[in-house]
């Protein structure tokens, strides 16, 4: 999917945020599902033709909760069955799986989030907030994979002259040391090479500007305003009171009332946004082909 | 207009007693491009940095320094720092940022340029330099030569009046280095901007630069047009190394006193058109163009030279023995090996032999695999196929650690990699090292710090640090890198010397001069193979371009001569009056 990685960082961002969000802070075991099955379509989609290696793990963990939550907690009124004295409820299972299903549905969100924000993308949304962390953060990210590959150097230069040895443990350990004591000197040695750079090109001569790749245009403002619609819907009817259910002592609320099913429309909207634009976007190119 | 004009120029460091520079007096005009040469500790990067108030060294200052008539002292922090750009030799340092476009937008971004005006700029820049196809590239993966041009085009979005860069392509293989100077020159000719640059490796620079600006030991020894300048300072021999081998065939030749360059000949006139001499206009000199001298700076007018004033009845040079069959002190045998399962081979079925007691040196561009092979020669990477012997024993036979203990060892390509102490003493006590195993004098360097010591003295001790286990097998990976002219002589005179008393040298290099001076053999590696094999002479005289500069001054006129102290004898035989 292009569509919604076309779009301004900080459209991304809101989008991702507002159905995390609501996800986290409703916990309506409709709206979670909708959710659920929103976020694996949205990842799947943002990831057509990628394997998914992970995806046994959040199975287990998805299991893991819905099945933790009733062995612990023995509130609700509807037994199903007694282990050791300790009675399983209905209740806690349906809260344990409504749970869980929250929280996968949550971190597909943000595993579909990272796959379309790239640190050049991140660092857009942060310089928006805070440009000197922004730089800092920009920083960090050339450094790290530089002290790495300085510290391979570093262990093969002195493993090549029988300095570094991995005979027993205590070798290994002192081997190491020795090499990270080298990295040190390194970077501090040559880190006075970058700040003289930085300072060689102006950095402190007074106030910073911030600059991005990114300029913020008429179709985020639509974008970002189709998406803050639904949510705000979905908070009004939130705070309404028509999503509330309660587990327990027993399950109650009702799940289909009038209010709560105009918030499960919008959320499912909501959801199909990034998919509508795909297709949408899709369809324009097919029209234009056909016509030349 | 003078964009910088320096009076009486006196720095002393402040912990230092002796001054760097005495008595500086010069000035850079506008639009000029200006090479300062001298050998390492003549205060050349002194008096760079001087000239750019943000890094210029804390010491006592006195003289004056004029940017644009005004003192340099007077300009405000961002008129400071974007007028006057500044270039350094280590490509790698000098990026701050993780992108590509985002290391071309920092210089703005601290000036406090609006967005708007800094995405013009750096499309504008990005496309000059042809940075295009990897503006959204992180830094890491950029190669060396790409990684300077983008410090170069971070500072030229600035839009600096004057550029100075302090050996630029020290670190750079010998192409990418050409290229870079060749950029440099491109942006003077078309945009007018002024040019102030030092160099170790003069061979591109000089035949570009407009005037020279000799240094030796804190001294102005020379200022000038560049050729007149050159032939000056051709008696100061520090300063002379670093020449282009046409000069330095040149004032070898006037020094030894039996040779006169014919009347007619004028190296500068290179433009004869049938028989008739064609007026050579030059906009750049004030002065006379005629009486520019005649000393030759490329290879273009050295070839001339040497043709239309020697004759070449004697076409080549006795051969000097050669090493025959002897014991084998490594071999590969078509070995293979790639760094992910999913990547194409680094090394391809690779097959050669290094014999006792020579130093080998294998040649070839950047990703050709060499510095892959020597970490394969040292048990760093396994290959996957083939079979490496080292001593006749296979390499999988060394049991752990037995492989570095007094057999093999291997200088890096970064030695600062191996430092790891506070002084050179320390480091030496590390690895038990003897005095007598090198041909150096510590002694003057003990209580100093590694990381202060020039770029051949951190070769000499990481040579040190590698010569102090013993090894029979010596590997080196690019040991030329940084070094001035001086420092390569007498590296390539210990690495003599360490042949002589018995040590085998394997060493991979870029650097075509440098081979030539020191191998007994050679071969060129191209995408993972040895392509081609050789006793040195023989080696290059069967290649075109992948040669020394004197070899192609001489290719076809003479036979076989690599050195500028071969064409001396070779011209010497033969006489020079040629009529």
């Amino acid at each position: 999917m292009t569509a919604l990685s076309e779009y301004n960082p900080i459209v991304i961002a809101i989008y991702f945020l507002s159905v995390a969000g609501l996800a986290m802070f409703i916990m309506n075991p409709v709206l979670l599902f909708v959710s659920f099955f929103g976020s694996l379509l949205v990842f799947y989609t943002l990831n057509r033709g990628k394997k998914d290696r992970s995806k046994g793990m959040f199975l287990l963990l998805f299991l893991l909760l819905g099945l933790l939550n009733p062995i612990f907690h023995h509130n609700g009124t509807t037994v199903l069955f007694v282990v050791n004295d300790n009675p399983i409820t209905t209740e806690a299972l349906a809260y344990g799986f409504t749970s869980a299903t929250m929280v996968v549905s949550v971190i597909y969100w943000f595993r579909g989030f990272s796959t379309l924000m790239t640190s050049d993308k991140l660092l857009y949304v942060f310089g928006k907030i805070s440009p000197k962390f922004s730089l800092m953060l920009s920083m960090a990210l050339r450094y790290i994979p530089l002290f790495a590959n300085k510290f391979r150097q570093i262990k093969a230069a002195r493993k090549a002259l029988g300095l570094y040895r991995q005979d027993n443990i205590p070798d290994t350990l002192k081997s190491n040391l020795k090499a990270f004591v080298a990295l040190g000197g390194w970077s501090l040695e040559n880190g006075i090479v970058t700040a003289d750079s930085m300072e060689a090109r102006g950095y402190g001569s007074g106030r910073r500007s911030f600059f991005s790749r990114y300029s913020f245009k008429k179709k985020d403002l639509i974008a970002v305003t189709v998406t803050l619609l639904p949510v705000l819907a979905v908070i009004g009817i939130k705070l309404s009171g028509s999503l509330d259910f309660v587990f327990y002592p027993e399950m109650s609320g009702k799940l289909l009332n009038k209010g709560a099913l105009w918030a499960y429309a919008c959320y499912t909207g909501l959801m199909m946004l990034p998919l509508i634009s795909d297709a949408a976007e899709r369809e324009k190119w097919k029209s234009l082909r056909s016509k030349i | 207009m003078e964009i910088f004009k320096v009076k009486d120029l006196n720095f002393t460091y402040a912990t230092a007693k002796e001054p760097a520079l005495k008595d500086i007096s010069f000035e850079v005009n506008a639009g000029e491009f200006v090479t300062v040469c001298g050998a390492t500790g003549s205060g050349k990067s002194t008096l760079l940095r001087l000239l750019k108030r943000e890094l210029a060294p804390v010491g006592d200052v006195s003289g004056r320094i004029l940017f644009e008539g005004r003192d340099l002292q007077g300009l405000t922090a961002r008129e400071s720092a974007g007028k006057i750009g500044f270039v350094m030799q280590n490509p790698e340092q000098q990026i701050v940022t993780d992108k590509v476009w985002h290391e071309l937008a920092f210089g703005l971004e601290n000036l406090g340029v609006e967005s708007e005006v800094i995405r013009r700029r750096v499309a504008e820049m990005a496309s000059y330099f042809g940075i295009e196809s990897w503006f959204e590239k992180s830094v890491t993966e950029l190669s060396g030569g790409q990684k300077q041009l983008l410090n170069l085009a971070s500072v030229m979005v600035m839009q600096p009046e004057v550029l100075l860069l302090d050996e630029p392509t020290a670190q750079l293989d010998p192409i990418a280095a050409a290229d870079f100077i060749s950029t440099v020159s491109k942006l003077n000719r078309d945009t007018g901007l002024s040019v102030v640059i030092t160099e170790h490796r003069l061979e591109n620079v000089i035949p570009v630069s407009d005037r020279l600006l000799a240094l030796d030991r804190g001294e102005v020894i020379a200022f000038g047009e560049t050729r007149e300048t050159v032939e000056k300072i051709s008696e100061n021999e520090r300063v002379l190394y670093g020449m282009p081998a046409a000069v330095r065939l040149f004032a070898g030749l006037k020094a030894s006193g039996n040779f006169k360059v014919s009347e007619n000949f004028n190296a500068t006139e290179k433009l004869k058109v049938n028989g008739t001499l064609k007026e050579t206009w030059n906009p750049k000199e004030t002065g006379n163009p005629k009486e520019t001298g005649n000393c030759p700076l490329d290879v273009c007018e050295g070839r001339r030279f040497i043709e239309e004033n020697f004759k070449n009845e004697v076409k080549s040079l006795p051969k000097t023995e050669r090493i025959r069959d002897r014991e084998k002190a490594l071999e590969f045998k078509e070995v293979c090996f790639r760094y992910e399962k999913d990547l194409p081979d680094a090394v391809r079925s690779m097959s050669f032999e290094v014999r006792k007691g020579e130093i080998f040196c294998m040649l070839g561009g950047n990703g050709s695999g060499k510095t892959t092979t020597l970490s394969l020669a040292a048990g760093i990477c396994k290959a996957w196929a083939g079979e490496i012997r080292i001593f006749g024993k296979k390499l999988k036979e060394y049991k752990a650690g037995t492989l570095y203990n007094e057999c093999v060892a291997m200088l890096p390509q970064d030695v600062q990699t191996l430092f790891i102490a506070d002084t050179v003493k320390e480091e030496l006590k590390e690895v038990r090292f003897e005095p007598e195993m090198l041909p150096f004098d510590f002694k003057p360097l003990t209580d100093r710090h590694p990381y202060d010591l020039s770029g051949g003295e951190q070769q000499m001790l990481g040579l040190a640090k590698a010569i102090a286990a013993r090894p029979k097998l010596l590997l080196l990976d690019e040991p030329t890198k940084g070094l001035d002219a001086c420092a390569k002589k007498e590296f390539a005179s210990v690495l003599r010397s360490l042949r002589d008393s018995g040590l085998t040298i394997l060493l991979v290099t870029h650097d075509v001069e440098f081979a030539a001076a020191v191998a007994d053999r050679c071969a060129l590696v191209f995408r993972g193979e040895v392509t081609s094999e050789g006793e040195s002479h023989e080696f290059f005289a069967g290649n075109n371009f992948y040669t020394t500069a004197i070899n192609r001054m001489t290719r076809g006129f003479y036979d076989g001569i690599l050195r500028v102290r071969e064409a001396e004898e070779i011209i010497r035989l033969n006489g020079c009056d040629k009529e």
